[in-house]
């Protein structure tokens, strides 16, 4: 399949007069905050290692990890929205504590010193999850002991330094999006429709456990609706989701569905599931290969225990509120894929 | 051979991990002047704590002063210690309308040789002979509380104090708060009131003390079972009903470790006075003597599954103490404090106690509500007014005469028997206010028994059979009859259920029977053997005070044990005159009732009782043609069914000749009972009954009657989308208030009325005349139901939800626990269920929330006509079908093949097992059967 960004109309507040940096606009996200911020008025920054494509931004080339691009990045910023991060489910330890711990800290030490004000940090809701359901909670401390994988774990230790480092001066927002999804999303919902596409993608457990997605389009709103928020809140993380939990099985029914494939049927026990993940983990590390496992521990267990989160107080900090359905989304998607 | 030990902080010799629940910033080691010098007391005083929020000893609303029994420690108080606490920062809740959590300071201190405390010096193992010995005794422990509180309550404290025990500490802190003499010399403290938990202050001596105790008690087995070995203690921990978690046992445990540390347990069960020359035996008359006589306000606390303390035990308690309110909680047992939440309980006592009574005198003379009794007329009037007539008062067609026809009583008959059964109860003892158990299957035996019990000024408890044995057990262990009235079956279970009582049959049985079954005497007996004569009043037979209690009812149908629904004579005189109103009773009115227990209220309203050939607990049972031939049997002009009798009528009606349809013709009144007939058959049912009005009252067992809606209302408001089932206007005499959910679906303190409860989702409370006087030994729930007091009148809080419309009718939406509450509100399940319902592939249907309240997830639990569907999360198709029925965001479609409803009604849904089902299901577990 080949993938392309979908150009949506946000809405979002006017943002004239903002210099924003955004880090990792290559990805679906990144690429669209950076757009919604470039249309709400905002000068905007936008660093990552390819291209973005992105018309109307200043653009910079490079890592995270390297000092001098990251000072040069947050030059005359007020705003920086920090995306980049490694994400992938598998790959060694090393690569993930480079970019989403010494990244992070490389970019937080140069903001710092630069006059930056506002630092939007997006994490993610497993830096605080150890395996068990989540059932209506709120945000949990991040801790990078008990996340599961080696991404949970390293974004867990960056989302403590960027809280750290909160003050009046430097006024830090966590955002933990949970399960992101829409057209152009590589990582959850292209792999579906593929994987569906191909029947390879198997339900566990008949797909009850009641989980909390975000429809793409709502994540870059709710994350350009934070500049504003974190002039008044700061120092904490939210968790980020379309307040719709729906079980895991029909998600991905309706994605794949969506993306024009047929509806997935093949049924796994879960504790098969979490084993065979790990196998597949442990072979994919070993031959070095470039594609990703079909499922992994971490994916089995998301999709064998309910995550679904209180957004009451996420609403009210931010002030915002999902504008896309779960429908909206379906129908959205599918036009996407269907053109 | 015990050796001396001081007292010692928990947490100096424990981790504190293993005291779960236990804060050790309230241990405090409390010298005090005993009877034998300075000792040394471990006590939880939670002062120090409140005092370090800011909270000091004039911003403290009361104080609490809580006393553990045998073997246990103030461990046992730490649920009461926090809730203390946590009153102090809002955080507890006593229910609508029921004012705030007071803040209370609790001192619980460890008795000595128990939990922390010294450990005295003893150089023998204790016995029971009860001589003088090193053990402390009761009056010796009486004593050391007050030193106790001396030392920590100062002089200058103004906060009202209560007190608080259980077990063998119950004992000790009635005595304590009834004894002026000890206190007034020692720590001065005045309490206000006292709350106990299971405890006994008294047995005869020809009262067996229970077994346990007797086999602890038994020579050398006493030091054996309780200092040797910790068996006692581990007796004791295997109480908890349901089983104490591992590490709550430990902590019980933990100050009895060693034999060494074990002697108070022992020291304990010796000071049980089971001989009248036990040396604890004056002191323990003494603090029973002390309650009888005291005006101090009493509430108790009783597990009813202990034991020990026996429910003689808490009827002792009840006759002693004046002022004495109880909460019994039926599948409870000895360690309450363990099996239940009775922090707010406790809370809500003392806030009415700091309060008083506040209610404002109401106006005798209103029309509406509570006090709008009218003219009290004895449930037998019309038994005394007709005691001549030959005019059929019974019709029963499930039994036939020697001619093969159906039985029929008149007037005279019926009111003659029951003078004869009456007097036969007043002479073989059965007082006013001895409650009697009815075991008797609804029909003319019960009928003739029932009004004889009233008329003696007994109180008649009536257990529903769809409660099944071991709710009936349940239900009249806890009304604790003196008497049972039963046939073979019901006599049965009153003997293997030990239930308390004396046993009266129905027919005379021959003289094994009488042995086996325990009985005094027959029904059939008193009518013979007393035929003739007439039953009071006089001063030997006197008529019952209107205000007097007549009938406990136990109904099946709620989730939870039944609850006893009490009635005086007055509120069941005003039903009986509402019912003739509504039902437009005259003389020559026969009522034909298809629900079995409507059939014992013709006699009180004047009407023939006609009862059709059915299963008497099964209402499906009902035919057309059995319905029919009763009509004509009984010159029938209304009908009482239930809506599932009613399907049964129409779907039998082919049956039917010319003579029975016409005698269904000439019914003028049909009403619905239990549960909303859909329109759709009752429009069906008034093909049969074309003649008939057909009326949907809206009752619960607290009130027979509120509402009511015809069938012309039904078919006016066949148009209006509002939610729920609409049960029309309330009855005249009825005030019903509504007292709005909150967003988190709570109902709130105020009631609102009229104009301004109109489209208001909000809890249903009711004032009506023939409305319950509280339920039966359930002070909490009475607490919680009972708390309005507009225009000075008795309120009920229903926990039925729903709303008003704008014409002033009344639409019900389900159940206050059934409340779903999702972040955009708090809303009933009634109306998306009907929205999802009206699908033509859906037989049934649950709105249930998963999750913490006021985030729910929403799920809809459908059972499919199509048996072919999986359990489980839905298909697609299905799914989009129930989404796009109503409004509402459902997060998931579950599928069930059985959606559990009650058996009587076979309509009420139960909900909570379906949402904790769904709960499961969602959380990612495997979909097992419900």
């Amino acid at each position: 399949m080949t993938s392309s960004h979908a150009s949506f109309q946000y809405v979002t507040d006017d943002f004239t007069g903002y210099n924003v940096l955004v880090t990792g606009a290559s990805g679906v996200l990144g690429s669209g905050v950076a757009q919604a911020l470039r249309d709400a008025g905002a000068q905007v920054t936008v660093l990552q290692r390819s291209a973005s494509g992105l018309d109307g931004v200043h653009e910079i080339r490079g890592s995270v990890t390297d000092p001098e691009t990251a000072h040069h990045a947050v030059q005359g910023m007020d705003t920086v929205v920090h995306i980049a991060a490694k994400v992938s489910v598998s790959g060694s330890a090393k690569e993930y504590e480079q970019v989403n711990i010494e990244g992070t800290r490389t970019l937080l030490t140069a903001a710092q010193t630069t006059g930056v004000s506002r630092w939007i940090h997006i994490s993610s809701p497993s830096v605080a999850h150890s395996g068990a359901s989540i059932i209506g909670a709120e945000a949990e401390p991040a801790n990078p002991d008990t996340a599961r994988g080696n991404y949970a774990a390293t974004k867990a230790a960056g989302e403590l330094l960027a809280l750290a480092a909160d003050s009046e001066q430097f006024r830090v927002l966590v955002l933990r999006p949970h399960l992101m999804w829409g057209p152009g999303d590589t990582q959850l919902t292209e792999r579906i429709i593929d994987r569906a596409r191909q029947n390879r993608l198997p339900l566990l457990d008949g797909g009850t456990a009641l989980v909390d997605t975000l429809f793409l389009l709502n994540a870059v709103e709710a994350i350009v609706t934070a500049i504003n928020a974190v002039d008044t809140t700061h120092g904490e993380a939210l968790v980020l989701t379309n307040g719709q939990p729906r079980p895991i099985g029909e998600m991905i029914r309706r994605i794949a569905v969506a993306g024009g494939a047929e509806e997935p049927t093949l049924d796994l026990p879960a504790g098969l599931a979490k084993a065979a993940g790990s196998v597949i983990e442990a072979f994919w590390d070993a031959e070095k290969r470039g594609d990703e496992p079909p499922i992994t521990r971490f994916l089995a267990e998301q999709m064998s225990t309910a995550h679904w989160f209180d957004q009451r107080r996420t609403q009210r900090i931010l002030q915002w509120k999902p504008r896309i359905s779960l429908e909206e989304g379906f129908q959205l998607t599918k036009q996407h894929y269907g053109s | 051979m015990i050796s001396p030990k001081p007292a010692q902080y928990p947490h100096s010799v424990l981790d504190p991990l293993q005291l779960p629940g236990w804060d050790p910033r309230w241990s405090q080691i409390v010298e005090a002047e005993t009877c034998d010098g300075t000792r040394q007391f471990h006590v939880l005083d939670t002062g120090p704590m409140l005092a370090d929020r800011g909270i000091g000893p004039d911003d403290i609303d009361a104080i609490v002063i809580a006393v553990h029994g045998n073997p246990t420690w103030s461990y046992l108080w730490r649920h009461i210690a926090q809730a203390g606490l946590e009153a102090a920062q809002g955080n507890v809740e006593l229910g609508p309308g029921a004012g705030r959590a007071p803040v209370i300071r609790v001192i619980a201190p460890d008795q000595l040789d128990m939990g922390f405390s010294e450990r005295l010096e003893h150089t023998s193992l204790p016995s029971a002979a009860g001589s003088s010995s090193s053990y402390r005794t009761l009056e010796q422990r009486i004593y050391d509380l007050d030193a106790v509180v001396a030392e920590l309550i100062s002089d200058s404290n103004k906060a009202p104090v209560f007190s608080l025990g259980h077990d063998w500490g119950g004992i000790i802190s009635l005595g304590w708060a009834t004894d002026a003499d000890v206190r007034s010399s020692g720590s001065g403290v005045e309490p206000s009131g006292m709350i106990s938990l299971n405890t006994a202050v008294w047995h005869e001596e020809s009262d067996p003390i229970p077994a346990p105790l007797q086999a602890a008690l038994a020579g050398p087995v006493l030091s054996g079972s309780t200092v040797v070995t910790p068996a006692f203690l581990d007796t004791t921990l295997a109480l908890g009903q349901p089983a104490l978690a591992k590490d709550i046992k430990t902590a019980y445990k933990a100050p009895y470790r060693g034999r060494q540390d074990r002697g108070g347990i022992g020291g304990f069960v010796a000071d049980i006075p089971a001989t009248e020359s036990h040396r604890s035996r004056n002191a323990l008359r003494k603090v029973a003597n002390q309650l009888s006589s005291t005006e101090k306000p009493a509430l108790l606390l009783w597990g009813a599954k202990d034991p020990v303390f026996l429910d003689r035990y808490q009827h002792d308690l009840l006759q002693r103490i004046d002022d004495v309110v109880i909460h019994r909680y039926n599948t409870a047992g000895h360690l309450l404090a363990e099996d239940r939440d009775i922090s707010v309980p406790v809370l809500g006592w003392i806030r009415q106690q700091l309060d008083g009574d506040n209610r404002p005198t109401p106006d005798l003379t209103a029309a509406r509500g509570s006090e709008a009794v009218g003219d009290y007329s004895p449930l037998w009037s019309f038994l005394d007014q007709w005691s001549e007539s030959s005019t059929k008062a019974m019709v029963d067609m499930t039994i036939n005469d020697a001619h093969g026809k159906p039985f029929e009583v008149t007037w005279a008959k019926l009111s003659s028997m029951v003078d004869a059964i009456a007097v036969g109860f007043r002479e073989n003892g059965m007082r006013p206010g001895d409650r009697v158990s009815m075991l008797v299957e609804p029909g003319r035996d019960l009928t003739a028994a029932l009004y004889a019990v009233l008329r003696v000024g007994g109180v008649a408890v009536v257990t529903d059979a769809g409660l099944g044995v071991d709710g009936m057990t349940r239900a009249i262990r806890s009304a604790a009859p003196q008497w049972i009235i039963g046939q073979t079956p019901g006599l049965s279970l009153a003997r293997i259920g030990n239930l308390p009582g004396k046993r009266l049959s129905v027919k005379t049985m021959d003289p094994i029977a009488r042995r086996v079954l325990g009985l005094s005497g027959s029904i059939y007996g008193f009518a013979s053997t007393y035929a003739g004569q007439q039953y009071g009043p006089t001063a030997e037979q006197p008529d019952p005070n209107p205000t007097d209690d007549a009938a406990i009812l136990f109904t099946s149908g709620s989730t939870g044990p039944a609850k006893g629904v009490r009635y005086t004579h007055q509120k069941l005189s005003a039903l009986t005159q509402r019912l003739q109103h509504t039902l437009h009773v005259e003389p020559g009115s026969s009522l034909l009732a298809g629900f079995a227990p409507f059939a014992l209220l013709g006699p009180a309203i004047g009407a023939t009782s006609v009862t059709p050939n059915m299963s008497v607990t099964k209402p499906a049972t009902l035919t057309a043609k059995s319905l029919a031939q009763a009509a004509i049997a009984g010159d029938t002009t209304m009908i009482f069914a239930s809506p599932a009798a009613l399907r049964n009528v129409v779907d039998t009606a082919h049956e039917l000749n010319t003579e029975q349809r016409t005698a269904l013709e000439q019914i003028s009144m049909l009403l619905s009972a239990g549960a909303p007939v859909p329109v759709p058959l009752m429009n069906e049912v008034l093909e049969l009954v074309p003649n008939a009005e057909f009326h949907s009252p809206y009752g619960m067992t607290e009130s027979l009657l509120i509402s009511d809606i015809d069938h012309h209302t039904q078919h006016a408001i066949a148009g209006r989308d509002d939610r729920g089932v609409c049960v029309g206007k309330p009855l005249d005499v009825a005030r019903v208030a509504m007292a709005p959910l909150d967003f988190l679906g709570r109902s709130s303190d105020e009631l609102f009325e009229g104009d301004n409860a109109v489209n208001k989702l909000a809890e249903i409370v009711i004032s009506t005349p023939h409305m319950l006087a509280g339920y039966d030994k359930l002070y909490n729930t009475n607490r919680q139901t009972r708390v309005d007091s507009v225009d000075g009148l008795q309120w009920h809080r229903t926990g039925d939800i729903g709303h008003f419309d704008e014409h002033g009718r009344l639409w019900i939406e389900g159940r206050t626990q059934h409340i779903v509450t999702p972040s955009t509100g708090a809303f009933g399940p009634g109306g998306p269920e009907d929205d999802i319902q009206r699908l033509p592939s859906i037989n049934r249907v649950a709105i249930v929330g998963v999750g913490p309240v006021g985030t729910q997830a929403i799920v809809a639990v459908v059972e499919p006509h199509d048996g072919d569907i999986k359990p489980g999360l839905a298909p697609s198709a299905l799914s989009d079908d129930v989404r796009a029925a109503t409004d509402i965001d459902i997060a998931a479609v579950l599928v069930t093949h059985r959606v559990p409803v009650d058996i009587r009604h076979n309509s009420k849904i139960n909900r909570p097992l379906l949402a904790e089902w769904a709960e499961k299901v969602l959380a990612g577990g495997k979909v097992t059967a419900l």
